[in-house]
Parts: structure tokens; sequence; C-alpha cells
């Protein structure tokens, strides 16, 4: 059977999550990128919120480690069974799931990676100055750079676009890495046609000057003859010329050859035929007279296009589509905020990097006019979301919170007493801790929130000094104008373009925006089967949805993988070296001889240390057996040389100083394969980074330091001994708790996926709170999805229901859970114990019970669920009502329960909309705060308007009041545009009471994962590990984790799933290089050690009486060997003598 | 929801209420308005009340007639919606209602268009004249008084009189009137 493969596009945060996953799961992974850098978005970004900082690091593996890097994912990604491409376009899908059939188009690197130094003598010449995209185009770059200021190679691109094939790189490259040469331009073959004969030689000169073969035609007719003749790959031809014109030679040439590239020349007046021409075909059009540059550049782009048209075609099972999306350009259409204008407009990415340490101001924020600090800042929200005029009926979803952190970043990093104002029409706050982080942006952080839509911008001509002058009225009606140094656009999304082509070319369904559509209940698999979204392809996504919809894509795949036959790798068939035991022992034997390697990196080195005394002060050491120093350890030649030392003099250990590409974890994996040393025997130093940061030290001095440095590496060499990597047995079961929809998708999903599967539900009966709801507010039909489910979990044979059942007791063991269930009404059941690996948390959560302080016996105050069901059971008929009013926000957002639910004003538009249409002489109210209608639920929200439904907005000091009055319920608000008090005679009031989670903390105790302070399920980490608590193998989903609707239930169902497929796919799993023990002899049993360590590695053992470890979860922190009062807690590789040691070396 | 005194307006404005249904409140037409410091009611108010049935507070303040149709409500509401047209519909409903409140703008708009329909342009002393007429208020000349004079001084205005129909417009103003049935 063969190794199941799938290819992800597109490879920033959501195709890192889908492709780690894929790849911890078994299964190979191609990964590709159209950028030159991979990490995505997030590179630009430096923090986000609540911590304020960054966490893409959390997400690499947590055990097997040593199969992918460590380090974070801005600066590369390794992963044994991940093949990255960058540079490398998607242009087609045929075929059917677990057959694709892909064709990618990779640009060929005009430098060769094995020989560049990294030196930057080639930036250093290069003439070119473009606009930077990392920093958004707020700094200049050269032509020829290095992708990004963070990644570990130090490999320089060529911008293609760009470059004007000066060559002057080529001539200054030390190590003769650039290569233009290559190119072949005679055989790109280009026909001039032109009855001007000026025009014809002139172009004909130009573009033989630039390489290419040229041939003239006077007439088309001649056109036509020569290419008869011979094939042409590329032709410019004028519009008008006597005989045949232009537009009529493209249409015969393309007969002709469909693939020849036609160019249009035309005077300025004829620029309408050129444009008809190009919509026939042609490619471009060329407005005479032109510019010699911009022919041999529109020349050069074609040529580009034709040097990379040899694409490469790859067989995968299934195709993940992680391409993001893009920002709204303000610059386009009525541009009412100058943005490109005036300066000090910027757009929050912009703003990003003006405050990042890697952004132009390098982290101080200047004022682009003027120079001065930047004292005053003003976020405007909703800049080409919610708004008709620019094409947007949709919320951008994201830009409220990432405006409010961008807002708290400004204020922590230039001072409390920066003035920072915000303005929004409803803040969206809709995840669990939102709600608190604006509370704290409001009152700690003291951030200015003003609810206003600001109309346009302009300078404030009485000032005279760049400030920006906004106009915005309060809701009392009164204006006011503001002054602010710097404006952020919060910009909203838009499709990434690519995308929407590609879907278009491979006949997906895409919405009325260009967004990729998902098929109902689910929002990663697209119109075509075997084509899934992950992130946010399918509209803006926060990190933590983005990777939540990523890993649940990954599962679509590996579902396709898993029905297709294919196989995952067989994981515990690690390296020889590592697994060679006995190999190991005789190696801790031997006496140590260090070999100590630096690299001289071109003269660097040698012109700042003085090397002799260095030598003779490092050979004193009697284990380091001699000091060496190479050149150009980072071209693979450079390797070479060291591999051959290194088998000459035969050593046991290396230090080795160099620069960082050079100690590169993979590279030194490598040079350990190629030259038979035990790599993590190898310690490394990044010498280049210490150089560059004293950059006028004296000799002495440095050499001085660089020994030091080297001293406590040769001391670490000298202790060390190659730990054996753990094994540990692991269970393949899963166990799912709860029976909801997400509990039912979960235990689907796994079983899907051949792993067995209990799930215990302590009702009577399967669905949870799918079972009294009928309709979605898109129309989807509830029940039908449900029974549709609840059938398939029912018929399959991988899965065991237990209905009317407890969890009773857990008991945890390394690889292993054991829990006793228990039938829910047999006292006397004596139970029946199953052995799980891993164990999801679907326990949900309801409707908060409605706290009214009138008496009711009527029923008139409902909440959502009860007015819903009413409807069902018919006790309530729309078509007799005449007034309905619905309070949103009641009893939540409030200090009881301080967190948006998220779903409450949706199904308040649904239900709103619902009486509108079975009676539209209704007169419904909805009384809210922030209408939380984000993404495409805004269209909701306008339908409402649209029917005729009135919303009241009221401020959460002053509720909406009920009173009983006969048979009917008097509401009093107050209006507070009109500032006036409303009274509503209401034949019922629907309350939104929100949603109450239901994971008992004592469950949670049981398997290790805990709660929020809202009594959720707490995750790792809320952004980059959105379903798995910190004991690695429990996970949870839906209303459990967090506030959701349906389809989020489901995608952090499948994501939960697909995170315990990847424990679950494994009989045995590999733990990482340094791995906590115990010393059982002399541990006391304090279980100090137990209790603190973060990661729920350590276990009490009562029979054997000794603390146990499991080595996949331990991530080899320390805390446990820094708490243990005997010392009994070590962390094996890194004991006491070597530290002592290493600290001796360090201050001797 | 009281709306006992809108004496039927709301049938009239029901169509202008359909104009702005979408309206989320934003603000945007108040603050880009440059007349708004002549409004006692902004524009966002308007609508408020538009929604909320208070047609009646609407038609008691002569904010809307303020309304200089420079289109920049227009040009940068979020929803898309035709405010200017919203606020010219109004002002029709206020002259088709003959209200009492706004006697003198709809006068003034009349005697207006008819100098326009009969001459194709607007001849000032006719107009005025005509204006003054049918205020029935005999003071109401005086108090212009000294801002005609300033006007003829400066040749703003021309002391003819033309009383004969010359224009050629009848035709379009009647296509129009058919139009606005």
């Amino acid at each position: 059977m063969a190794i199941g493969k799938t290819l992800v596009a597109g490879a920033g945060l959501s195709g890192i999550r889908s492709a780690l996953d894929l790849a911890e799961t078994g299964y190979k992974v191609l990964l590709i990128d159209q950028s030159d850098h991979i990490g995505g978005l997030l590179c630009q970004l430096d923090n986000q919120f609540p911590t304020s900082k960054c966490g893409y690091c959390r997400m690499l593996p947590m055990f097997d480690r040593d199969q992918s890097s460590q380090h974070c994912l801005r600066k590369g990604l390794f992963h044994k069974n991940i093949e990255i491409l960058l540079s490398t376009q998607l242009m087609s899908v045929e075929g059917e799931p677990g057959d694709l059939k892909v064709t990618l188009k990779q640009n060929p690197s005009l430098i060769d990676p094995s020989l560049c130094t990294g030196c930057g003598e080639c930036e250093r010449i290069c003439p070119v100055f473009v606009d930077d995209p990392f920093n958004e185009g707020l700094t200049k770059r050269k032509a020829v750079y290095l992708p990004s200021p963070q990644s570990f190679s130090n490999t320089y691109t060529i911008d293609y676009t760009a470059c004007t094939r000066c060559g002057e790189c080529e001539k200054i490259c030390p190590t003769g890495a650039i290569k233009f040469i290559d190119q072949n331009r005679e055989k790109f073959k280009i026909l001039v046609v032109d009855d001007e004969k000026i025009v014809r030689d002139s172009m004909k000169e130009w573009l033989k000057e630039e390489g290419f073969s040229v041939t003239a035609a006077d007439s088309g007719q001649k056109a036509l003859e020569l290419m008869d003749d011979r094939p042409f790959n590329m032709m410019l031809t004028d519009i008008k010329m006597p005989g045949m014109d232009g537009v009529e030679l493209l249409a015969k040439a393309k007969e002709k050859n469909d693939d020849l590239c036609v160019i249009m020349m035309t005077a300025y007046a004829a620029v309408d035929s050129a444009v008809e021409a190009m919509k026939q075909g042609a490619l471009d059009y060329l407005t005479k007279p032109f510019d010699p540059d911009v022919l041999i550049s529109m020349t050069l782009k074609v040529y580009h296009e034709f040097e990379i048209a040899e694409a490469r075609v790859e067989q995968v099972d299934a195709l993940i589509l992680a391409g993001g999306t893009e920002f709204f350009k303000p610059n386009l259409g009525k541009n009412p905020y100058g943005y490109g204008v005036l300066p000090g407009v910027v757009t929050g990415m912009e703003f990003e990097r003006l405050i990042s340490g890697t952004g132009p101001g390098k982290g101080k924020l200047i004022h682009p006019k003027t120079g001065k600090p930047v004292r005053k800042i003003a976020w405007f929200q909703c800049v080409g979301s919610r708004d008709v005029q620019t094409g947007a009926g949709f919320c951008s979803s994201v830009c409220c919170m990432i405006s409010i952190k961008e807002a708290i970043l400004a204020k922590e990093k230039f001072g409390q007493d920066l003035e920072t104002t915000l303005f929004y029409m409803d803040m969206r706050t809709i995840g669990k801790s939102f709600d608190d982080y604006r509370l704290k942006a409001r009152e700690e952080n003291q951030i200015r929130f003003v609810r206003a839509r600001i109309h346009s911008l302009d300078e404030d001509l009485k000032k005279d000094d760049g400030s920006l002058l906004a106009r915005y009225v309060d809701m009392q009606g009164n204006i006011h104008e503001d002054d602010f140094d710097l404006v952020v656009l919060a910009t909203g999304q838009r499709p990434a373009k690519q995308m929407t082509e590609l879907a278009l070319k491979n006949d997906m369904i895409i919405n009325p925006w260009g967004f990729i559509e998902t098929t109902p209940f689910s929002m990663i698999k697209t119109s075509r089967k075997g084509i899934l979204s992950g992130g946010s392809l399918s509209g803006l996504k926060d990190i933590s949805e983005s990777v939540t919809c990523a890993s649940a894509a990954a599962l679509g795949a590996c579902k396709i993988m898993h029905e297709a036959g294919k196989k995952t790798i067989d994981a515990h068939a690690i390296d020889m070296d590592e697994t060679d035991l006995n190999g190991l022992a005789v190696l801790a034997r031997e006496n140590p001889k260090i070999l100590t390697v630096l690299c001289s990196c071109g003269s660097d080195l040698t012109q700042t240390l003085d090397v002799e005394s260095l030598k003779l002060d490092l050979n004193r050491i009697p284990e380091n057996k001699s000091v060496e120093i190479m050149d150009k350890l980072c071209t693979d030649e450079g390797k070479k040389t060291l591999v051959d030392m290194i088998q000459k003099t035969n050593p046991n250990r290396l230090v080795l100083g160099a620069c960082l590409p050079c100690i590169y974890k993979q590279r030194i994996k490598e040079l350990g394969k190629e030259s038979g040393l035990h790599s993590s025997l190898v310690e490394t130093l990044d010498i280049i980074s210490i150089l560059k940061q004293y950059p006028d030290s004296q000799i002495p001095e440095m050499t001085q330091r660089i020994e030091r440095e080297l001293k406590i590496l040769i001391s670490k060499a000298r202790f060390k001994n190659p730990v054996p990597k753990e094994r540990l047995e692991s269970n393949q079961n899963a166990l799912v708790i709860g029976g909801g929809i997400a509990g039912i998708t979960a235990a689907l999903s796994i079983a899907d996926c051949g792993y067995h599967v209990d799930l215990v539900e302590k009702d009577d009966t399967i669905g949870g709170n799918l079972l009294w709801m009928d309709k979605t507010v898109d129309g989807l039909d509830i029940q039908a999805y449900l029974d549709e489910k609840v059938k398939e979990l029912e018929f399959h044979n991988q899965v065991t229901i237990h209905k009317k059942t407890k969890t009773e007791s857990t008991g945890q063991h390394p690889g292993e859970f054991s829990t006793l269930l228990k039938k829910e009404d047999e006292p006397k059941d004596p139970g029946e114990t199953i052995l799980h690996g891993v164990t999801i948390l679907a326990t949900g959560g309801g409707q908060a019970p409605l706290e009214v302080d009138a008496d009711d016996p009527q029923q008139k105050e409902l909440t959502q669920k009860e007015f819903e069901m009413g409807v069902q059971d018919q006790k309530i008929d729309p078509e007799k009502l005449e007034t309905v009013v619905m309070i949103q926000c009641s009893g939540t957002r409030d200090e009881k329960r301080n967190y948006c639910s998220r779903v409450c004003c949706i199904r308040a538009l649904k239900n709103a909309l619902f009486l509108k249409e079975k009676n539209p002489d209704i007169q419904v109210y909805i009384l809210y705060r922030d209408m939380m209608s984000y993404g495409f639920y805004e269209q909701y929200y306008t339908n409402a308007k649209n029917s005729g439904v009135i919303f009241f907005q009221y401020d959460s000091a002053d509720k909406p009041l009920t009173q009983m009055q006969e048979d009917k319920v008097l509401v009093k608000t107050r209006d507070l545009l009109l500032d006036m008090p409303v009274e509503i005679e209401a034949d019922y009031v629907i309350h939104a009471t929100g949603i109450l989670p239901d994971l008992p903390k004592a469950l949670a105790d049981q398997y290790g994962a805990s709660l929020d302070t809202f009594h959720f399920f707490k995750e790792a980490d809320s952004k980059f590990r959105p379903v798995d608590s910190m004991n690695y193998r429990v996970f949870s989903c839906g209303l459990s984790l967090k506030p959701c609707t349906i389809e989020e239930a489901v995608v952090t169902a499948e994501a939960a799933a697909i995170r315990a497929i990847r424990i679950l796919s494994h009989e045995r799993l590999v733990s990482g290089k340094i791995v906590a023990d115990t010393r059982t002899a002399t541990c006391s049993m304090c279980e100090m050690c137990v209790d603190t360590c973060p990661y729920g590695a350590r276990f009490v053992d009562s029979i054997e009486e000794r603390i146990v470890i499991d080595p996949a979860a331990c991530q080899g922190c320390g805390v446990c060997a820094a708490v243990c009062p005997s010392g009994s807690a070590v962390l094996e590789g890194l004991d006491m003598r070597l530290m002592l040691d290493s600290i001796d070396m360090a201050v001797s | 929801m009281g709306q006992a005194n809108n004496k039927g307006y709301l049938e009239q404005t029901e169509t202008i209420k359909t104009m702005i249904q979408t309206c989320i409140q934003c603000g945007t037409c108040t603050a880009s308005c440059p007349n708004i410091e002549f409004m006692d009611i902004t524009p966002r108010h308007m609508w408020r009340l538009l929604m909320t049935d208070h047609v009646d507070q609407l038609f008691s303040s002569k904010s809307f007639i303020m309304c200089s149709s420079c289109y920049y409500c227009t040009l940068r509401c979020p929803r898309g919606l035709e405010l200017t047209n919203a606020m010219s519909q109004l002002k029709q409903v206020a002259s088709k209602l003959r209200l009492k409140q706004f006697r003198r703008s709809s006068l003034f708009y009349e005697a207006f268009l008819n100098s326009v329909k009969n001459h194709g342009r607007v001849k000032e002393m006719e107009f005025m004249t005509n204006y003054f007429i049918s205020m029935k208020n005999p003071v109401i000349p005086f108090a212009y008084a000294s801002l005609g004079i300033k006007l003829l001084a400066k040749g703003k205005i021309r002391p003819e009189f033309s009383f004969g129909r010359k224009g050629k417009l009848t035709a379009l103003f009647k296509k129009v009137a058919e139009l606005e049935e």
C-alpha cells in the first residue's frame, strides 16, 4: 500500500497547521507557497492578543519533536514528512479524491542555494530599488534580497519582476552562485509587425540588444506567412495597418498557435480597440510612443512566464487550499480617508510594521511628515467592511479585536500617555474572552472608544503641522472635531485573487463576494470533492479560527486518504544511530575526544579575533584535541571539507562555531549522517551574531568573549552522553464524552479514519442541543442533518455508543487512560472499564436560564429556545401576534457572565425574519447593545432591516425593563438617538440569555484538563492550540470549548479529531531528546513534581509506589528538576555535573 | 409606541421609510452635512424618527428644508442609501400636504419654478413679486428690502417685469408632473 500524500497550497499559519497535523499523523505533505518565505502574514505581525506576545512556535509537534524543527516558525520549518516548495503556484487540479493530478509552476532560482553564503555583496551592488512588501511598502529594498529578516536561511532571492538583468550581482558574487547566463534568450522568438519601418527597426534593435531573436514583418499577411514558416513565442503588433489590421491578425494568429503571447501597439486615441483586443486574447497593450524600458520590462515578464512554463505535475490524494485572504486597498474607489495622499494615514498592517522592531522605524513611532514622535492616534473601523459603497455587504470579523490590540500595543510600547481613540459602529467582541479584553483596554489602558463613523479625513489647515482633522457626531447629535497625528484604517477582507481565479478555473463554487463557498454545515468542504478549504479562504478568521479550520481541513484530507486505502508512515522506524542502544552505550564509555571548528566566514573571524591565542587556550583543555579554522561551511563544498576533517581526525564530539544557517539543526543532522558523528554530540555557537552584537570591540576583548563561549560548549561536550530516545506504547482507542453535534462529529471523524471510539452520553438520546432546533439562519434543515449524522454514528462499526452513561472515575498511565463507565440510573451497575489513548470532552452547554424579577404565569417572557420550541409545538402562532420584542445580552456581557455568546444576535435575526415571513404585519423590535452579525451574517442584519424589523440600541447601564400588563408585557427602554423613553406593549418578549458551558470541573480535573474563568474548557493556547489542553491527550470541541454556531461546533470537533488521530495513528510514540526522569531510590514521593509539571507528564504509580513519566508528554522544560527537594527529578542528558562545569567555565 | 399624532403623514412617508430602512445610524450623513448648524434635528435623527414612526416630530421641524442637495451624505453612506433623494421627497411631502409650517418655503419653491416654467430661467423681479403676493403678507417685502437694494446695486437682479408666457418648458413640466403622480 502506498503512503498517503496531500498537497497544501499556502504555507501561512493555516497551511503550516494543516501540514503539521498530517505530517504528525504520518502522511506525506507537499507544502507550497507562491511567496519566497513560509509563515505568511504572521511573519509581519510580532504581537497577538490577548498576551501581546507571539506563540507561533506552540504549533510545533509535542512528541517525536526531533523529526521537525524546534524554533520559531518565522525562521523556517522542516519536518521529515513535509516537502516545502516556495515561489510555487498551483495551476490546476484534475481527478477524483484519492487520485488528484495537480500542476505546479515554480519560479526557477537564479541563485544556487548550495553556493550562496549570504555575504550580501549582490544586494550592496544592485542598482534597483523597489517597495519592500515585507514592510508594506514603507521601506525600499533591492531587486536581490533576503526574503524575511527572521529566516534562518541566508540564501538571497532575485525579484524577477523588478530585476533589470544588469548582471552586476553576477559579476560581484564571490562564490559564483548567481547565474544569468543559463538563460537562453535566443530560443525565445519574437515577431514584430508594423507598417512603419522606423518602428520595426528600432524595436528589433532594442529587443536584440536584450538577447532575443527578433523577426519583423511589415503587414499582417506577411506575419502569417512567417508564422507558417517557423513558430514564434511572442508577437508585438500594431493595430492600425493597411490591409489586415492588428485585431484581425490576432484572431488569425491565435488560430494557428493558441499559446502565442500577443501584445498590441496602439496610438493613445485608439486604446479602446486595444482593450477590445485584450478581450479577444491579447495579453497586454503598449501605447505609442513608448519608452524602450516599458517594452523591455513587458517582454521580460512574458519571457519569464515562458521560462517557467515547464510545470511540475504531482500525484496527490487530497488538496488543501490555504491561500488566505487579502486586505481591502483603501486607495481604490472614493478613498474618503485620503490613504496614500495624506501623510499619517496608514492601514492596520502598516501600523504593525511601523511599530515592529524589524520595521522601518526600528521600534520608534515617528510622524511621516513632521518626523516628530506621534502622540495621538485614531483607529477607524469598517474601512472596506459593512460598506456597500466598497462592495462589502459583510463584516470582516477580526478588525475590531486587531484594532484594540494595536491600541494596547501602542500604549505598551510608547507610553501610557499616548492618546488612543477607536471609532467604531458595533464593537464586535465575538469570542469568549474578547469582551473582557475590550473592558481591560478601556479601563486599564484608557483607550477611548467612540461609537461613530468618520466620513472623511483632511489635514487640519489651521495647524499646518500635518495633523489630521476628523469630524464626527455623537449619539446626542453634537458635532465634534478632533485632531490626530496618525490614523490607522482597519481595512476589511477581500478574497485572495489568485485563489478565486483558481476556484473558478477548477469548477468550485464561490460566494457573491468571491470567497470560496463551503458545503452546508461544513467550513472546510468545497463544492469539489477532494479539495478542502483551510484557514481564512472562505472568509476572514482570527488566528484561533484559522488554526481550527486548518486542522479540520487536515482531517478532511486524512479521511480521503484513509478511504483511498493509503497508509501512514511507520512512526517508530527512526534513524539507526538513535536506535542502536549498544552503540550508544559504547559511545558513552569512550573518553571524550573533542574537535572544535570555527568558520572564518570570509575573513570576518580572523580579522576580529586573535586566532592563535584562542587555539592555545582552548587546547589546554585535555579533552579538546584540536581547534580548526575553516571557511564557507554554509556551502556544500565547505560542508564536505568538514566531513573529511571529521573522518580523518575521528573525534567523538564536535564544537562548531559558525553562522546561523550552518548550525541549523537539520544541517547538523545531515553532517552527522555523512560523517558518522552522533548528531546529539555536536554543540553549536552562533559566532557571527556575537561578532555583530559588539561591532566596536577590540581584538583581545572579542577573543576573550568567544573563548568563554567556546569553553562552555567544550565543557558541555565533555560531559554529555548520548541519551537513547524513549518509546511509549500508546493506546489507539478514543473516548468522546458528550453526544451533541460536536461529540457526534468528533466520534465519526475518528472512526472514519479507522480508529475505535467509545461515545458516552448522559441522556438516552443522541443529538444534544440540535434536537430542539429547526432551521439555521440560512434556512438549512437541522433535523435532517442530525438524523443523517446519528444514523451514520449508530451503524458505524468502529463506534460504541454508551447512552445514559456517566464517567465514574479515571486512571491515568503513560500512554493510556482507563475510565470507568456506569449507567446513569442503575446504582448497582458494576460498570465497565474502557482503556483509551485520547479523550475528547464534548460535554456541550446550553442556554442560560432566564432571570426575570416579574411574576410571569402566562409565560410571556421567554428565552430564545423556549420561543422556538413554542412555535414548533404550535403553542405560539406567529400569525396571531402583533408585537414581539427581543432583548439581546439579557444576562450576558455583564458582571455575571462577562463574555459574548456569539450566537444570540444571529438567532434573534433568524427569529425576526421568521416572524416577518409568517406574518408581515407583525412588529418586531430588537433591543441590542452591539449587533454581533459577524462575517457574512451581516446580510441577515440587512435583511431584517429591510423586512421592517426595528432595532433599538440600549446602554448596558440602563437595561430595558419589563412589566406584566394583563396579557401583554410592557417593555420600557430609551431611544438613545432620540434621547426619549420608549414603551412597547409586546405579546412576547424573547430574551437572549447567552450560553452556559456544561463542563464539570471534576470531569475536567479527572483528565488533567482545566477550566477558564467563564467555566469553559481552557485551551493550551487560545490562539495557536485552540482545541488542545495542556495534557496532550485531551481535547475539547463544541459548546464546552466556546460559544459557537453549528458549523463552528462541527469544525472544532473535526479539529479535535485530527489532533487526536495524530496520536492514535502511532502504536508507539517517540519522545524528544531531553526527557525528565526520576531517581526512584532517592525519591520521597512528595509528588511536588507531579503537581508542578505543566504538561501532565508525571504520574503516581500507586502499585509500584513510584513516580512514572510519560516521555511523549514531557517537553524537557526542567520545572520538575528545579522543584524536587531531593534532586531525584532529573533531565536525562542535562545532569548536575554538566551544568555545574558549564557554569564554572562561564564565570572563571 | 405613540403614533397617534401622525395625521396621515405616515401614508405619505411610507416610501421614504423603505428608502432608509437599512440605516444603521452610524452618523456619517450628519457629520458630513455642511448645513448641520442650521438644523435642529440632525439627518440621523430624521431617519430614526421616520423609522420609529415619529413622523409628526419630523414635520414639526424644518430641518430637512435646510438640505442643499450637496450629496455628501449619499456619497458617503456605508449602506448606499439615497439620502439626498429622501430629503427631497420629504420636502415634496411637506409641500403636497400644504403643511402650514412649510408654507413659506413651499411657496418660495413654487414661485421659483413658475418663473422657470414661463421663461426658461428665473426672472428675479417676477419671482419675487409672485412670492410676495402668494405669501399674502404685506410686511414681508419690507423684510427683504435691504437685501433687495444690495442685490440691485450689484446688478444681481434686474428690475424688469415681463408677465407674458414666453417659455417652452411647459411640456417638460407636464412630463415631470406626470412622473410624480
